[in-house]
């Protein structure tokens, strides 16, 4: 009853919010016909895609439940124009500016809560009941640092499901929540401009049983008319199949289109990539099936680590193991400890593995996804850069101390500052910058993760491509008529697939160390395999393999200075590559890994900008090679591919 | 403080005169004075009222609230439903400040003055700004609405600047173009580029050298980009321009908009700010 009476409270103050609100971001005019539709018929659309999209599919503002009690008072108005690359001043006062800016954004704020630690803090306190609600309310006003402790308890307690009723209960956060999102499709549609620049409407869907991260970011392909049939499904206590039966409904009713993209397996302890049912028995072909069919794509790398691969898992490859310092340690809020057997579950390259060791058994893949890049950033502001980091919350915009200071989502110890990385972006390969072309490619999985920079990724399958198809203008098209470009697939004829591919350096960025093909498959007794090739490095005439190994590059960073030189390095590496170990029958994934030559981390320009000394700890990270993965092509051996 | 102090002070004062001539200047003084009043009498103002009466034009503004929301009108009993709510909100808030809630309220304090704010910029926001001063908004802030420049050419990628010089020598002997590049997945067709685009793809450097580049039909460079060595070969370059008023109305009015209201906020704040002294203990 009581949390009925401050239910009904804090929905009033929502109220109220809401309408002062509109008044201010309700000015302008309507967006025009082509704005709020899925952009299909407004822009020329390309035969195939000739220029990678740039955006992030994960950025957080002042919607969300968490974001806005870590300090963060930008919207999505200003996070649209920041991504865009107008300059904004971020919450704690600094001008903020991407150097380059992006061809599309999604926000995704937290279907749990939208809007409600806004609420709360807008709440009169005589009239919140509830002792934990009160006492966050007060921790919210009284200091930033007291409102970053408020949120750390409200994430510990949404991980063990005892979040106060009245943020709990969806019926009565609905009400604001259709508020809320209606105004953001208008603003995402006065933001959304085709052929320039892409808002997508999309949501978190947080579904966290024990503090183990099993989220997935929502992106809606559709324009305002069909997003706003729904509202942004609640994740907190509910099921996986939950969000793919809404998946399910909203195609079903309105005749749009959407997808779900997994992130943070690194905190999942395992969840995010079972060999078996959530909560045990064998996987069905019908579950994998519906994993498949709503996720295509998942998030390898964001601020808070990098999911790719771990060293227990691959001991053989040199390059594993990054970003997953403090990660590593157990879930989001480290309120359970992870163990060694847990990180199968956990990293992208053993799923990519699990999911063909299923297909084996069930004829299905469920784990048959590209890879993507995002920030997760809850400033507002989708940075990506090194020597532009924001901080993944308004805590630790940049500030002297927040590199060495420990960063505990939770109240257990463990993790700083200095682990978190600058986060990541996503490459597209779409055929036109709007809705429809972005949606579809992430859908064919025709998309690249990376760490930050923008360095340029093709890569394609076929069975006939040889060294001279790289000759003259125009292998690409090629690439594209005799075999299928990244995220396809490719049917087994008894033959050695062959791969073009090609990476060019960030154009503003660092030169490029090697590229290399990372091949998982299943052997002949069944057990799942994998191995990385080094397909292409620079200064071949000097780094000579050794005893299967590339020698390192080298490392040009100062770290005095946080600079680095380009005279080592290619800008362009290319090569044609036969797999040598191919046996007929046997299914496979191979994608491509591209390794940049050593740069600073955010926390070298740290030291410089802000004259402090880091941790040793700290040092040792402090230099890193960024890199991209591409979505995998498989070699499917049965007749029927089962996506 | 060069200026004679004549006129400096006789510019603020025609600044003031301008700004005591807006009708909502006028209408934030009233609201002060009145709040200024409620407060000395100690009483809330119409709460003493019981009577609670919802008009026609009330009525209609929920209804169009509603709307704004939902995407369309609600149904009589959506409505029914909107206005008890209101009612209910309406008698809790009477009955709070007769109680005096509000007094030392960090979040009403907040509230009454965001509302002041939003007084100020309500203006613009129903206000239908002339052509006229479209236009002129359009003209003084071209770097909002400029078109970008925009670049047609062909390119051929080289490894080093001595493979492109080679191929210059080939191509002016009748080569066939496109054979002699190295190879690149970039697009050897760049057509209707925005500078940008290109920029993107090939860095600054290689951008900026377009824009210095004569459009002809032969092949020039090599010009250096960050990912190597090209010839290029540039049909058109259209430079940026700033479109019609009218092909772009909607995008100018928003902008002006936003930006009248967010002016109009400070304008009016500071004319406020002018009668209070305001000492703070260091």
């Amino acid at each position: 009853m009581r949390a009925t009476i401050a239910t009904a409270l804090l929905g009033t103050a929502a109220v109220l919010t809401a309408g002062c609100d509109m008044t201010v971001t309700g000015v302008g005019g309507a967006p025009s016909e082509a704005a709020r539709g899925d952009g299909a018929g407004t822009v020329p659309v390309a035969a195939y895609p000739e220029r990678v999209l740039w955006g992030d599919t994960h950025l957080h503002t002042d919607n969300s439940i968490d974001a806005f009690g870590f300090g963060v008072r930008l919207g999505p108005e200003q996070a649209l124009r920041f991504a865009r690359g107008e300059k904004v001043t971020a919450t704690t006062g600094m001008p903020a500016q991407l150097e380059r800016p992006l061809d599309f954004l999604v926000i995704a704020d937290h279907s749990d809560g939208l809007g409600a630690t806004r609420r709360l803090y807008d709440a009169p306190r005589l009239l919140i009941r509830d002792a934990t609600l009160r006492r966050w309310h007060d921790m919210m006003h009284e200091s930033p640092r007291q409102s970053q402790r408020a949120m750390a308890e409200l994430i510990t307690a949404a991980s063990n499901g005892t979040l106060p009723p009245a943020m709990r209960d969806p019926e009565a956060q609905a009400e604001a929540t259709e508020e809320i999102w209606g105004r953001h499709l208008d603003t995402i549609d006065r933001f959304n401009q085709p052929g320039k620049f892409t808002a997508l409407a999309g949501f978190e869907y947080t579904l966290q049983p024990d503090g183990n991260t099993l989220h997935r970011v929502v992106i809606f392909r559709d324009g305002s008319a069909r997003t706003r049939q729904v509202r942004p499904y609640p994740g907190i206590g509910g099921r996986i199949d939950g969000l793919w039966d809404y998946m399910a409904a909203y195609e079903q009713r309105t005749g749009g289109r959407v997808l779900a993209i997994p992130h943070n397996s690194n905190l999942s302890n395992g969840l995010m990539f079972e060999l078996t049912m959530p909560g045990g028995g064998p996987m069905t072909a019908d579950y994998a099936r519906k994993r498949a069919r709503w996720e295509p794509v998942v998030e390898a790398t964001q601020i808070k680590g990098d999911s790719e691969a771990h060293k227990f898992l691959s001991p053989n490859d040199e390059f594993a193991s990054f970003g997953v310092a403090g990660w590593e340690l157990g879930n989001l809020p480290l309120t359970r400890r992870s163990t060694p057997d847990m990180f199968g579950g956990s990293y992208v390259r053993e799923a990519l593995k699990r999911g063909l060791t299923i297909e084996a058994r069930t004829g299905v893949n469920p784990y048959r996804f590209g890879l993507i890049g995002a920030t997760d950033s809850h400033t507002a502001l989708a940075t990506g850069d090194e020597d532009n980091f924001f901080g993944k919350h308004t805590g630790n915009e940049p500030q002297a101390r927040r590199a060495a200071s420990p960063q505990n989502l939770g109240t257990a110890q463990g993790r700083f500052g200095w682990n978190y990385l600058a986060g990541g972006y996503a490459g597209v390969w779409a055929r036109a910058n709007t809705r429809a072309e972005i949606f579809d490619a992430l859908m064919r999985r025709e998309v690249y993760a990376t760490t930050g920079p923008r360095m340029t990724l093709r890569m394609f399958g076929g069975f006939d491509f040889a060294q001279g198809d790289f000759d003259g203008q125009g292998w690409v098209a090629a690439g594209y008529r005799r075999g299928v470009p990244m995220g396809g697939e490719l049917a087994d004829g008894g033959k050695a697939p062959v791969f073009m591919v090609e990476a060019l350096k960030d154009p503003q960025g660092a030169n490029l160390d090697r590229v290399q093909m990372v091949k998982g498959w299943i052997d002949a007794a069944g057990v799942a395999r994998e191995k990385v090739y080094d397909l292409a490095w620079s200064d071949p005439a000097k780094r000579r393999m050794a005893g299967g190994k590339v020698p390192a590059v080298g490392d040009t960073v100062d770290r005095a200075r946080a600079s680095y030189t380009n005279t080592i390095g290619a800008r362009q590496l290319r090569a044609l590559w036969r797999d040598p170990d191919y046996r007929p029958g046997q299914n496979a994934f191979y994608y491509v890994r591209v390794m940049e030559i050593p740069t600073p981390r955010w926390i070298l320009f740290d030291a410089l900008r802000f004259k402090i000394k880091l941790p040793p700890a700290a040092l040792a990270e402090a230099v890193a090679q960024e890199r991209a993965y591409s979505s995998p092509i498989w070699l499917v051996s049965k007749a029927a591919p089962a996506t | 403080m060069s200026d004679p102090p004549r006129s400096s002070s006789a510019q603020r004062g025609s600044a003031l005169k301008k700004v005591l001539r807006e009708p909502l200047v006028h209408f934030l003084l009233a609201g002060a004075a009145i709040f200024a009043v409620l407060g000395w009498r100690g009483e809330p103002g119409d709460p003493a009222s019981r009577t609670i009466h919802l008009t026609r034009e009330d009525q209609a503004r929920l209804s169009v609230n509603f709307a704004q929301v939902m995407g369309r009108p609600p149904t009589q009993a959506e409505l029914d439903a909107v206005i008890a709510r209101w009612v209910r909100e309406e008698v809790l808030y009477r009955e709070a400040l007769r109680l005096g809630l509000d007094d030392g309220d960090a979040v009403v304090r907040k509230r009454l003055a965001q509302k002041m704010d939003l007084i100020a910029a309500s203006a613009a926001d129903t206000e239908q700004p002339s052509d006229e001063a479209l236009q002129k908004w359009l003209e003084s802030h071209p770097e909002r609405f400029a078109q970008e420049m925009k670049l047609t050419f062909d390119q051929l990628y080289f490894t080093s600047r001595g493979r492109a010089v080679v191929a210059q020598t080939l191509l002016g002997g009748g080569a066939d173009w496109t054979r002699v590049g190295d190879p690149v997945s970039l697009p050897a067709r760049f057509d209707q580029a925005e500078r940008s685009a290109v920029e993107a793809e090939m860095g600054g450097e290689f951008a900026r050298a377009l824009e210095r580049l004569q459009p002809g039909p032969e092949w020039q460079g090599p010009v250096e980009s960050a990912l190597g060595w090209h010839l290029v070969r540039l049909s058109r370059r259209e430079p940026g321009t700033l479109p019609p008023l009218a092909a772009i109305r909607q995008r100018v009015e928003d902008d002006w908009r936003a930006e009248t209201g967010r002016l109009r906020q400070d304008a009016a704040y500071r004319t406020l700010r002018r009668a209070y002294t305001v000492t703070i203990d260091r």
